[in-house]
């Protein structure tokens, strides 16, 4: 009863995730009326993706951690279910506890090993972390090496994700909790502490509180959420390889964060939304115009991620924020 | 005999060839202004460092009412009854004055660690919190972010969230610096209102607010202490004279 009220309240205070939620919730109407069954998969990726910065986004923008190796969480999930199924292990909930227990034991690890130090050497050891464990899966030739392992679609019973839009639906499900359970924790005495070891962690442990046990704990927790993306990436995608661990995706999450909107719980769905658009229509739009540069669509893409950061100070959620007027 | 609150003993620490702390012995005692006093460079902030537990000694004790604390880290250090400000207002600066002092409420109350409830809409925490800063009196300006207070108030809070866990033992860190004349005056009512209440390792530059304070001085030159006692004995000293307030100057001036 009383979760209910404060999810209820948590919603009322972040109307814009709530918004978004039920646009993706509602996106197949539209996608089956206009018989555009494509957008559906592109919606999905943006969920998956959506999701795993949200997970990031809790370490990057309330607890100020400059994680630079999350893809690597997202690739363990992915795994977890690619591996699973090599041993003949086929349920699809049994992968989603094996890769939140994997992702939350080497979050542990990593974490209490990386965190003790802060700025360019924490960005420097996540980064080498990501690297050696992207590194160890390109040589794991039993589970394809670097070529990667194709996957088939878990088995999630009693839904049988054969109708596409089931998966569809399990993908949005994932999302809603990862949102719920992100919108309680911050606003929580845990979440308020880890903005206010961001903010100044001496003040913190002058208060009588270590930091390093908040700062594990949030880590632990946005490891966990990548792996979940990670086990919806690979029924999503059927197949995983060592790319979805390189560290230029874990470049990618923090842009959609910066992009979105750092530090709020709407911004990462929203830089996913935008970042997956423009990628899909950037190459559109280049090939009308200079058809020869096409494959360079980040010639524009990088300006305006510029443009982002310089002119709308929070992202596009923060652009929202101020054209919606106060909120 | 009760054990004094804070009780050094041949304390030493060195940076290299530079002896910052040299066998220092002090104590304070309950309900006291302890007043630390130095040249620039003299040490008195590597000292505090060391009873802070961000620093740790070469050699010597750091005792909390008799017990050893040498092993303990800061943030233990902090639950066993230390309080400090620092040179430079150190409190959360994206927060309001009102949320700072919640954070300090729900840490004082060993509940920081939870996940449900939202925190900042408590109104266990709310209450807390304002009393927490009705203590310095800077509670009407609870919904003031902290980036747009003036330098006084920052400081004020600073106190309120060193007072906070109801501390036994108060290290202030030169608590006047950068203030104005007004603000000083405030700043040394609210130290004499806590006379009696905490004890207080005061480090200050403002030899008008040390003598008006202060129960004892301690005076530090080059790491060692040179001479303590009564404000009275202190200002008469002549080594101290000699060493620090630079031959004839009248102290008190």
């Amino acid at each position: 009863m009383e979760l209910l009220r404060i999810l209820g309240e948590g919603l009322a205070r972040n109307r814009l995730l709530a918004v978004i939620l039920a646009g993706f919730a509602l996106f197949p109407i539209y996608t089956g009326i206009a018989d555009l069954p494509f957008w559906n998969d592109l919606a999905m990726r943006i969920m998956i993706l959506g999701m795993a910065a949200m997970g990031l986004n809790l370490v990057l923008g309330y607890g100020g951690m400059v994680s630079f190796g999350h893809a690597a969480f997202v690739g363990i999930g992915a795994y977890a279910v690619g591996i699973s199924q090599f041993y003949g292990l086929d349920n699809g909930w049994i992968h989603v506890l094996i890769s939140l227990f994997a992702c939350g034991v080497l979050g542990l690890v990593i974490g209490f090993l990386s965190l003790r130090t802060t700025g360019i050497y924490f960005i420097m050891i996540t980064l080498a972390f990501a690297q050696m464990l992207y590194f160890l899966f390109v040589s794991l030739e039993q589970f394809g090496g670097d070529d990667g392992m194709s996957i088939d679609r878990a088995d999630f019973m009693p839904i049988d994700l054969w109708e596409p839009l089931r998966l569809y639906y399990l993908i949005w499900v994932a999302l809603l909790l990862t949102s719920l359970f992100l919108m309680v924790i911050v606003r929580s005495r845990f979440g308020v502490v880890l903005e206010a070891i961001r903010s100044n962690e001496s003040r913190v442990e002058a208060m009588g509180l270590v930091p390093l046990r908040f700062k594990i704990t949030g880590y632990v927790i946005s490891a966990m959420i990548c792996g979940l993306a990670g086990t919806m990436f690979a029924s999503w995608q059927e197949y995983v390889s060592p790319d979805i661990m390189h560290w230029t995706r874990s470049g990618e999450l923090m842009i959609i964060i910066i992009l979105g909107g750092i530090g709020t719980l709407a911004g990462p769905l929203l830089g996913a939304v935008a970042f997956l658009l423009l990628e899909e229509w950037l190459p559109e739009l280049m090939l009308l115009v200079a058809p020869a540069y096409a494959e360079n669509w980040m010639i524009i893409f990088g300006p305006v991620l510029i443009a982002v950061v310089l002119f709308a100070r929070g992202g596009l959620g923060g652009l929202i924020r101020r054209i919606a007027g106060g909120g | 005999m009760i054990a004094p609150v804070l009780s050094l003993e041949g304390l030493n620490k060195s940076y290299g060839a530079l002896q910052a702390t040299r066998d220092v012995s002090l104590d304070v005692v309950a309900g006291e202004i302890h007043a630390l006093i130095g040249p620039n460079g003299a040490g008195k902030t590597t000292l505090v460092r060391q009873i802070y537990g961000s620093e740790a000694p070469d050699s010597g004790t750091v005792r909390l009412h008799g017990a050893t604390v040498n092993h303990l880290s800061v943030p233990q250090r902090v639950r066993n009854g230390i309080g400090r400000s620092f040179q430079i207002s150190n409190v959360l600066m994206e927060f309001t004055v009102l949320e700072n002092a919640m954070v300090a409420e729900a840490a004082r109350r060993g509940e920081a660690f939870r996940f449900l409830r939202p925190a900042f809409t408590d109104r266990g925490l709310r209450d807390g919190a304002m009393a927490i800063l009705a203590r310095v009196g800077i509670e009407a300006r609870g919904k003031t972010r902290v980036a747009d207070l003036a330098h006084g108030e920052r400081r004020l809070l600073e106190f309120a969230l060193a007072l906070a866990g109801d501390p036994a033992l108060l290290l202030l860190d030169e608590p006047m610096a950068g203030a104005g004349p007004e603000e000083t005056r405030h700043m040394i009512e609210i130290i004499e209102r806590l006379r009696g209440e905490v004890a207080i390792l005061l480090i200050e530059h403002d030899m008008d607010a040390v003598f008006r304070l202060a129960d004892r001085v301690t005076v530090l030159v080059e790491g060692a202490v040179i001479a303590s006692g009564t404000p009275d004995a202190i200002s008469g000293d002549a080594a101290v004279r000699a060493a620090y307030l630079g031959g004839d100057d009248d102290v008190e001036a």
